[in-house]
């Protein structure tokens, strides 16, 4: 990972000295072991900020929402995850490929701070290091190693496109694909009867206190208005409670389907742990079911099975004799 | 705060009798915004009309809400009642508390609180409604006819006497359709060909017409008063102005078909007119068994040919042409018999379909007229014909009744005895349906005068026994087993739409019904629309009919098609989509699913914080739309708004409902 992050500074240094770009997007290391926050350099001088480590898992495309409009072109580093939320911004034509300078970065997993400190491993700690498929849990006066993936986010775990779909440049080796099956837990909530499924939800549901960080993470989310902040009219109602909870993220659910890329950051980013992955990767299921295999972020030009219709298509609600 | 005036109708007892009117108006008279509430007998009725302009006016109302039958019953009707009080249109609702409440419910009370809460509905949409202004266009004076039976004939020949311009299109090389194939009509036994083939020729050579056989529709778009229609014209691979339908490059042609016409009883060349009186006459080649092209041989016809004719390199013409009216008429099929293995249609040819019926027995027809056995050209004795054979058969047929086989089952009885009058006839049946003019006094003359004999019942099997075919029913009068030695056996196959009906009402944006006919926009009062406007039905493609009821009903589509035409501009429907461009994103999936192509991307340019900025919005074209509201449900941020039907009328509904 430290050659990649001096790659990284390297590269940016050239892209802002030579004046490709006026602004690089990437990570920094912040105060704690577990910080990795974005940063935004315009100064050569200053990429030296730039880290590459086992917890730069913001995905930086949705900066270029506000920054494109007003930077000649903008480079910016992206995970596997990252270029298809890069991708759907495309689709929705809400970024211009022309502006973004990207530099693709392989990423086999990023370690979750949360397993950590559940593994009890965090007192103390300094910094995690990877050697391969093995970590090293770095303190003041002693080490510990353990293998990587009991560590990783579960969503990288999951991972189908761990190497970038979109990129300019490339730095490092594509790494191997070797994801666990995505639908696990969705389909053992299918196994469940309506009312099961129903409380599952409710239970969920009652927890969310609308910080709206799944929203405001996800790179399918870009209107520049929400409708749920629209006053006029007013779709959600504010008091936070179950029904309009429920309403909340159904409604979102279904503004994501056919789009979803999966990568996942809504359920890292929720405060209360609602399995908002079972929910997107529900709809993502029955599309693949219904209209054929489509992941959403791979290919911009592809036309997305719920904006299309095609006389062929299934119509299980027409055809159903009722209940 | 908003006068939104009430007005409920009883329609006679329609609704009063399971609608407790006075406590709607009571609870009505509470809702909010509601200033005045009051009811009549008839709503539609004049006094119920001069109650609603006259109430308008003295209470300044400025929202109307009628609580009556469906909207597409008397909404236009309510509509023109506020507009004479000078209110706008627009300002109308109306609550359907007919078909949506007092007929499908019985228990008063319960029905009573359904009416109320559909109307406190009705008033929390009208509290929001706004005043919409139609648009006017111009009409493009020209019709399209798609299909060239007698159909389509009739109401081109119609729709061009009127005036205007029309193109019949027509897919196979000759108008004439199914009735150009049939030998005598019922109930007058007047040859088919000898009635048709004057329009057929009147149809050519009408300078309004615009003959476009070998020809097929290939996309719609536009809208009433200015539909635009891609006509493919197949290569003919002969020069039409050059040929003179001498025949001779047919009477030549090495290669021999199937006739279509003959419905496979005979053969054809490959080069081929369909029949002797087809319009236009002019031969087509049939590229798929002529030897020219498949095998680069042959060429004998436009070495013949005196007029140099014969053009291997013609291809396709695309036609793109406006129009402001559309007749369709494409006709019928008659159902496969695949699934109909008693019949044992396919394994021996003396067993036929009634069509087959009508070329044999057709002088122009295989074996000219004679009315031979396919089988080894001999007479046929004994004739039993099997009516529904696919039609009134719920579990493997059609469901319902194919209206024509009665009749020409009859006539095919009567025909047979005037051809032999040694055989006889054998008819099974269900029932025999003759509601028609004469049609009683017909059926009588095929069982009285030329003995056919109706044995009312369903035959189990039919099958090979020597030259003969074994015919085993059941006559369930004598309640006995009937075996028939037949010499021919004529099934009388259910008509169903055009094999691919169903693909072209999805391109003309018409609806069909269950079996792909085409449906009609009201069963009784709107017989020949379709559910689209300026889009027409006529003939069978619709449903079963005969003769002149085709005839009726094409002039009744031209009639309907001619008074659009006569309009200089139209009025649009203002209740089309609008968009906030503040809240669109410019991802334009609305786009991607309107079904009428009425939206388009359009640069937007904006300043933000002092600086220019370009963003793509999405922008409906307002004579295109048609206010179907897929963008509006396709619109993540709310940014289409369907006028009329607005995002916060609909959540203003759903409140009134729900809270």
């Amino acid at each position: 990972m430290k050659e990649i992050m001096q790659k990284m500074r390297a590269e940016a240094a050239r892209v802002l000295s030579s004046g490709e770009v006026d602004l690089v997007l990437g990570w920094e290391k912040g105060d704690l072991w577990w910080q990795s926050y974005p940063v935004f350099i315009e100064n050569e001088k200053k990429a030296e900020l730039l880290t590459w480590d086992l917890f730069c898992v913001p995905n930086l495309a949705k900066y270029l929402l506000e920054e494109i409009w007003h930077k000649k072109r903008v480079a910016l580093f992206f995970k596997g995850c990252d270029a298809l939320g890069f991708n759907q911004l495309m689709q929705d034509k809400r970024v211009d490929r022309e502006k973004a300078f990207i530099f693709a970065v392989p990423c086999s997993g990023l370690v979750d701070p949360q397993k950590v400190e559940r593994a009890g491993l965090h007192q103390g700690l300094l910094r995690v290091e990877r050697l391969g498929d093995e970590l090293t849990f770095v303190y003041k006066d002693r080490e510990k190693k353990t293998a990587a993936p009991w560590f990783y986010y579960d969503k990288c775990l999951t991972c189908r496109y761990p190497n970038p779909v979109v990129f300019d440049f490339m730095l490092g080796e594509p790494v191997p694909v070797n994801p666990r099956e995505r639908f696990t837990a969705v389909k053992e909530l299918e196994g469940q009867n309506v009312d099961a499924r129903f409380q599952y939800w409710q239970r969920q549901f009652s927890r969310c206190i609308r910080c709206f960080a799944c929203r405001n993470v996800c790179p399918a989310c870009s209107c520049r208005e929400c409708i749920f902040d629209l006053t006029s009219p007013r779709w959600l109602g504010k008091a936070t409670e179950l029904s309009e909870n429920q309403f909340y993220h159904i409604t979102r659910a279904f503004h994501m389907a056919g789009r979803c890329v999966d990568c996942g950051e809504c359920a890292r980013v929720c405060p209360v742990q609602i399995p908002l992955t079972s929910l997107n990767r529900k709809l993502i299921k029955d599309i693949d079911e219904l209209y054929g295999p489509y992941d959403a972020g791979v290919d911009p030009q592809k036309v997305p099975p719920l904006v299309t219709f095609n006389p062929g298509d299934p119509a299980a609600f027409l055809e159903s004799k009722g209940v | 705060m908003r006068r939104i005036g009430v007005f409920i109708c009883w329609c006679g007892t329609n609704i009063a009798a399971t609608v407790d009117i006075e406590t709607v108006i009571k609870e009505a008279r509470e809702m909010p915004g509601v200033v005045y509430a009051g009811d009549n007998k008839y709503m539609c009725s004049e006094t119920g009309q001069t109650q609603i302009k006259g109430t308008i006016v003295q209470q300044k109302l400025d929202r109307v809400v009628i609580a009556s039958c469906s909207p597409r019953m008397h909404e236009l009707t309510f509509r023109k009642t506020a507009a004479a009080a000078g209110l706008n249109p627009y300002l109308v609702e109306i609550a359907n508390v007919r078909e949506h409440c007092s007929w499908v419910h019985k228990d008063k009370d319960a029905a009573t609180v359904k009416a109320v809460a559909l109307i406190r509905t009705a008033v929390a949409k009208a509290a929001l409604d706004t005043g919409l202004e139609p648009q006017e266009f111009v009409v493009t004076r020209r019709a399209l006819v798609i299909g060239g039976g007698i159909a389509g004939i009739q109401a081109a020949l119609d729709i061009a006497e009127a005036g205007y311009a029309v193109d019949l299109v027509e897919r196979t090389p000759s108008i004439g359709g199914r009735m150009a194939q049939l030998d005598k009509t019922f109930p007058t036994l007047d040859c088919s060909a000898c009635i048709l083939t004057p329009k057929m020729v009147d149809a050519a050579a009408h300078p309004n017409i615009n003959l476009l056989t070998y020809s097929e529709v290939e996309e719609v778009e536009g809208y009433v008063g200015n539909f635009e229609v891609t006509i493919r014209q197949k290569a003919r691979s002969v020069d039409a102005a050059k040929c003179t339908g001498c025949g001779l490059c047919f009477e030549k042609c090495p290669s021999k078909v199937k006739s279509e016409f003959d419905e496979g009883l005979a053969l054809r060349k490959a080069i081929y007119v369909p029949f002797p009186q087809a319009v236009p006459n002019i031969p087509v080649i049939d590229r798929d068994h002529c030897r020219w092209f498949s095998k680069k041989k042959c060429g004998v016809c436009k070495k013949v040919c005196p007029a140099s004719a014969v053009d291997f390199e013609q291809s396709d013409v695309l036609i793109k042409q406006k129009y402001g009216a559309i007749v369709v008429a494409t006709g019928f099929d008659l159902i496969g018999f695949e699934i109909f293995g008693e019949f044992g249609y396919g394994k021996h040819p003396d067993i036929i379909t009634s069509m087959e019926f009508e070329r044999l027995v057709n002088a122009s027809g295989p074996g000219g007229g004679k009315l031979l056995k396919p089988s080894n050209q001999q007479p046929p004795k004994n004739v039993v014909f099997v009516h529904c054979v696919g039609s009134r058969d719920k579990s493997r047929g059609k469901p319902y009744c194919s209206k024509i086989c009665c009749m020409y089952t009859a006539k095919h009885a009567v025909l047979l005895k005037e051809k032999h009058p040694e055989a006889q006839a054998y008819v099974f049946y269900i029932d025999v349906r003759t509601a028609g003019k004469d049609f009683e006094e017909f059926h009588r003359r095929a069982v009285e005068e030329y003995a056919a004999v109706y044995l009312r019942g369903l035959v189990g099997k039919v099958f090979p026994s020597g030259d003969k075919l074994l015919v085993n029913g059941v006559d369930t009068l004598s309640n006995q087993a009937v075996e028939i030695e037949a010499d021919l056996v004529v099934l009388a196959a259910a008509l169903t739409p055009r094999h691919d009906a169903e693909g072209l009402a999805r391109m003309l944006g018409i609806g069909s019904d269950a079996h792909n006919f085409f449906v009609e926009a009201h069963p009784k009062l709107r017989p020949v629309e379709s559910h689209t406007a300026g889009l027409f039905l006529a003939g069978t493609c619709q449903g079963p009919r005969d003769i002149p009821e085709t005839v009726a009903q094409a002039g009744a589509a031209a009639a309907k098609a001619i008074a659009l035409l006569n309009k200089e501009t139209l009025l649009s429907d203002p209740c089309v989509s609008a968009v906030d461009e503040s809240l669109c994103t410019g991802c334009l999936a609305c786009l991607k699913v309107c079904p009428y192509k009425a939206i388009s991307d359009k640069p937007l340019t904006e300043k933000v914080h002092g600086r220019q900025r370009r963003r793509l919005v999405a922008e409906v074209n307002k004579a295109l739309c048609q206010g179907c509201g897929a963008c509006s449900a396709a619109c993540r941020p709310g940014a289409m708004n369907l006028l009329g039907f607005s995002n916060e009328q609909l959540l203003a509904e759903v409140d009134a409902i729900c809270l």
